[in-house]
């Protein structure tokens, strides 16, 4: 068994971890809730912008903030094309369907990827944002500015995304279209643009965390349009409605996947975290089944 | 109370005795005729490259076939199939090395031990419906990736897991003593599939076929008509894993060697991608997905194509096929055709009549 001392670095960097799930989670499920689409695409979306940004800095020669502002639009637009586009047609459709199209999307993005930045033979990248050398010490643990961002940007779009949802005008017309579509429309709300606004925020937010993974976790197609999965599994832990317990389950999976690195028999199995612990809670949460006459209730 | 009656209508229908009508029999026909071809013509005609391509359309469609069962007759997302199918592979290659047993033996053992798992992790994960059982399997698929990807597959090495990662020569996973060669191996690989064509095609004619029919129609309604939901759902988890298990078993006679890098995550994705386009409601459609997947990279590297296209293509079709022909290609193709057909009798009855016209106008 490893010490205590082993762990300590870990620790940060389960929680700088833990944050960009809670960000991606956030998105995924105020999308979920103002549209009925879990949006497989997240990852996807983020990776793409995350390889743009790289090209416009190191083919292009473009000043890095503008490359990240690209990073961040590219995923912010994509999402929203494909929520106009596919939105509205497969609106009427059952929540399953609708998260399944959205895998064909990750299908055209992730084939594009490996179109365009071909992996075998070619050197790995890697993009590094500047905080990463602006560094400080917590007790003996080196922490640097990139990890402290992640945390924080997790912790502050959540309670910035519950706030506004709670006390905006906007907020409420997206409560309300969660609730139901039909009557929200009746009731005068305009329910696509109150769909839009949800799809762009969802796209910005997927920008935002393909930048921070690559960053803190590698530049690479596969890897960051499948991570979509373990931020996946903190939402679906907090069953897709709960902002709070997103943020909470995030971390923990973050935590518990970083922790395990040092424990050496363990460590292998450490990337089962997210999905162990998303099987588990479900599995504890499901409880009795309760029977509707509503096709699809999720 | 519509979707009720609906149900026991269908129940009904069911039990009454079926009549070769002409579609049946025209359908009987080209099964014939495929058969024959797969096993008669395409080994004499193809190369070994296509054989090897046709070997894992073979395999595939099986494996389309059971995701087919749960996507179109029951209505079961599954994420996960092509970690079962590893599954299936796993067992059959660990059997193969352990013992000199026969191999359709060993292919009813792998079906059967990747049925009791697949079980196993449904039934907890069928008291969630819809989207959530679909993200659970997804999950599930993720977490065996990583188990796998840890284990290995069996290479010949002792112990439970049968892998030893020194060996110096490996020893390829043996073939039934019948079909060593390619085109032998081929023909072995169709027989089997039609099996289980056959297996899955007497389920849906039966008891099972109707109840899934009922459960898709409405859960509540088929409850309420007193057939066993749950016993029903585990049934098709049940089958779809026995089928892909034996699929997993001809694809490890198939490859000779199994590497863990090649089953990943996406691949139950791509899986889910091509049943949807090829048609998840027949089983002509499992026989179309299984082409998509495997023949097409096949002739598109041959071309020197990016298989990247084909991703690109799979994720178009996703979308087409869910927004417009949720039938998949095997119920679009000869509706289109036909369409076509009718427009272009319509032009040449219009160009028909517009001629005399012009003839007389000279």
């Amino acid at each position: 068994m490893p010490s205590w001392q082993d762990f300590q670095p870990f620790i940060v960097s389960g929680l700088a971890l833990g944050g960009v799930y809670a960000l991606s989670g956030v998105g995924i499920v105020v999308l979920y809730r103002a549209t009925g689409v879990v949006y497989l695409a997240f990852g996807a979306v983020g990776a793409m912008g995350a390889l743009i940004a790289w090209s416009l800095i190191n083919h292009a020669h473009a000043p890095q903030w503008l490359a990240w502002i690209v990073c961040i639009l590219f995923g912010a637009l994509v999402t929203l094309a494909y929520g106009t586009v596919f939105g509205p047609a497969l609106a009427k459709r059952p929540p399953l369907v609708k998260a399944v199209a959205t895998l064909g999307l990750m299908l055209v993005l992730f084939g594009a990827m490996d179109l365009l930045w071909t992996t075998s033979g070619g050197a790995s990248r890697a993009l590094t944002l500047p905080t990463d050398n602006d560094t400080f010490m917590i007790g003996q643990v080196q922490v640097n500015y990139t990890q402290v961002i992640a945390l924080a940007l997790g912790i502050v779009i959540a309670a910035a995304t519950g706030a506004f949802l709670r006390y905006t005008g906007l907020g409420t017309a997206m409560r309300a279209v969660a609730n139901d579509r039909e009557i929200a429309g009746t009731l005068g709300v305009p329910v696509r643009r109150v769909e839009a606004v949800a799809w762009f925020g969802c796209g910005v937010l997927a920008g935002a965390a393909g930048l921070l993974l690559a960053d803190l976790v590698a530049l690479d197609a596969t890897t960051l349009t499948f991570l979509v999965i373990s931020s996946l599994a903190a939402a679906l832990i907090a069953r897709l409605r709960s902002i709070a317990w997103t943020v909470v389950a995030a971390l923990v999976v973050g935590l518990v996947h970083d922790l395990l690195t040092p424990i050496q028999s363990l460590t292998n199995y450490r990337d089962m975290t997210p999905f162990v612990l998303a099987a588990l809670a479900l599995l504890a949460l499901s409880g009795r089944q309760v029977m509707s006459l509503s096709r699809e209730e999720a | 109370m519509a979707s009720l009656s609906g149900v026991a209508e269908r129940a009904r229908g069911g039990l009454r005795l079926r009549r070769p009508t002409g579609a049946s029999v025209r359908h009987g026909i080209a099964t014939v005729l495929a058969l024959a071809v797969a096993l008669a013509v395409l080994p004499q005609v193809l190369s070994l490259y296509y054989i090897d391509a046709m070997m894992q359309v073979a395999v595939y469609a099986i494996v389309a076939l059971g995701l087919g069962v749960l996507v179109g007759r029951v209505g079961l997302y599954s994420l996960g199939q092509a970690a079962v199918l590893a599954i299936g592979a796993w067992v059959a290659a660990r059997i193969l090395f352990a013992s000199s047993l026969p191999f359709p033996i060993v292919l009813l053992a792998a079906g059967a031990v990747t049925m009791v798992l697949g079980t196993l992790v449904g039934a907890p994960a069928l008291r969630m419906r819809g989207l959530y059982l679909a993200l659970i399997t997804l999950m599930l698929a993720g977490a065996i990736t990583v188990v796998l990807a840890t284990t290995n597959f069996p290479n010949g090495g002792h112990g439970f897991l049968g892998y030893n990662g020194s060996l110096l020569h490996i020893p390829p996973i043996r073939r039934p003593a019948i079909a060593t060669s390619d085109p032998a191996y081929f023909r072995y690989a169709v027989v089997v599939a039609a099996l289980m064509f056959l297996l899955v095609l007497v389920h849906l004619r039966t008891r099972p076929g109707r109840a899934w029919a009922a459960i898709r129609q409405s859960e509540p309604a088929a409850l309420a008509a007193g057939i066993n939901v749950t016993l029903y759902k585990l049934w098709a988890f049940a089958l779809a894993s026995f089928i892909t298990g034996v699929a997993g078993g001809v694809l490890a006679g198939a490859v000779h060697y199994l590497y863990s890098i090649d089953f990943q995550t996406q691949d139950s994705i791509t899986l889910l991608a091509v049943v949807l386009m090829g048609g998840a409601y027949s089983a002509w459609g499992a026989i179309v997905a299984a082409l998509l997947l495997e023949l097409l990279p096949a002739i598109l590297h041959n071309a020197g194509v990016s298989a990247d296209w084909l991703t690109i293509l799979f994720g178009v079709g996703v979308l087409g096929a869910l927004t417009t022909a949720p039938a998949g290609i095997v119920d679009q193709f000869p509706k289109d055709m036909a369409r076509l057909g009718r427009l272009l009798t319509r032009l040449a009855r219009q160009l028909g009549r517009r001629r005399p016209a012009l003839e007389r106008g000279r």
